[in-house]
């Protein structure tokens, strides 16, 4: 569906925007997932004075870009490939949640589904 | 100027003179006089007749107020507001929309042209506004209780971050 009615459906297994996943990560799954890695460092992040808020795995491609634009300022049109891969980044994490959360309702579908045989 | 015009009034009608300033002197010192004063509240058919006769009425359209209000036989007019008095009639005093000799109502102060119109006839009935009021504000509670259960939101699930324990992507390590 679309993005505005994306999670109306998933109100018939309760499940609604931002919620957390509540199965085990591995569950389904033939091969071992590979666990995200934060590479910015949390010290590095304080320095930079980086709000807490954008310290999710994509910081170290905004600290980079932060850097960029301290170090050519004001032509701030030199840090384009920067802020292209960090908003690039950003996406691929959102498509990461939209998985999850399309997992986590078909999960919760199967699992009603098998109650309902039991 | 206005000197010899009170030496001509003296002059022309002394007692009149006199009485009138007895009267203002009165009013301004006392705020009445005893001719402001209603007469007593009237019992007998004789008596209504007087009071309508002394307040220029006709007996069917005198009607006096309850006696324990304490207006004598001062007359009960309708409640109409200067506002609400037709505005092209040709009035003695325009100003007052009033007639010669016309009695004045009671509350005639505060129902005149710059307090309050008594009679005022909105153009959207008191009941029509208190209608439309209540009928927006518990219909929008109603639509916002019936949507409670029709939440919608983006697909995805909480954001990730990486002290919020391991997060996994999508493919074999």
């Amino acid at each position: 569906m679309g993005n505005l009615l994306g999670s109306f459906n998933a109100r018939n297994v309760n499940l609604n925007m931002d919620d957390k996943p509540t199965f085990d990560p591995q569950e389904g799954f033939s091969y071992e997932r590979k666990p995200r890695e934060m590479i910015a460092k949390e010290e590095d992040l304080i320095s930079a004075r980086i709000p807490p808020k954008y310290r999710d795995y994509c910081a170290h491609h905004l600290l980079e870009y932060q850097v960029c634009r301290y170090k050519n300022v004001p032509l701030m049109y030199k840090c384009a490939h920067e802020k292209h891969a960090y908003l690039n980044c950003e996406h691929q994490d959102y498509v990461m949640r939209m998985k999850e959360f399309e997992r986590e309702r078909r999960l919760r579908v199967r699992e009603n589904r098998l109650i309902g045989v039991a | 100027m206005a000197l010899s015009l009170v030496k001509k009034a003296i002059l022309a009608n002394p007692h009149s003179l006199r009485k009138n300033v007895g009267v203002f002197c009165n009013a301004a010192r006392n705020h009445w006089n005893y001719q402001y004063k209603p007469g007593p509240y009237p019992k007998t058919m004789a008596e209504r007749q007087a009071a309508a006769k002394k307040y220029g009425l006709s007996i069917e359209e005198y009607q006096p107020y309850p006696e324990e209000m304490g207006y004598g036989d001062y007359p009960k007019l309708p409640d109409i507001g200067a506002d609400s008095k037709d505005p092209h009639y040709p009035y003695d005093l325009p100003y007052l929309k009033r007639n010669f000799n016309e009695p004045f109502h009671v509350a005639s102060e505060i129902i005149g042209e710059d307090r309050f119109n008594i009679s005022v006839k909105h153009r959207i009935p008191l009941w029509q506004q208190w209608t439309w009021f209540l009928g927006v504000m518990f219909g929008s509670y109603m639509l916002y209780r019936y949507l409670d259960d029709y939440k919608i939101g983006r697909p995805v699930v909480a954001k990730q971050y990486p002290q919020e324990g391991p997060h996994y992507m999508f493919c074999p390590k």
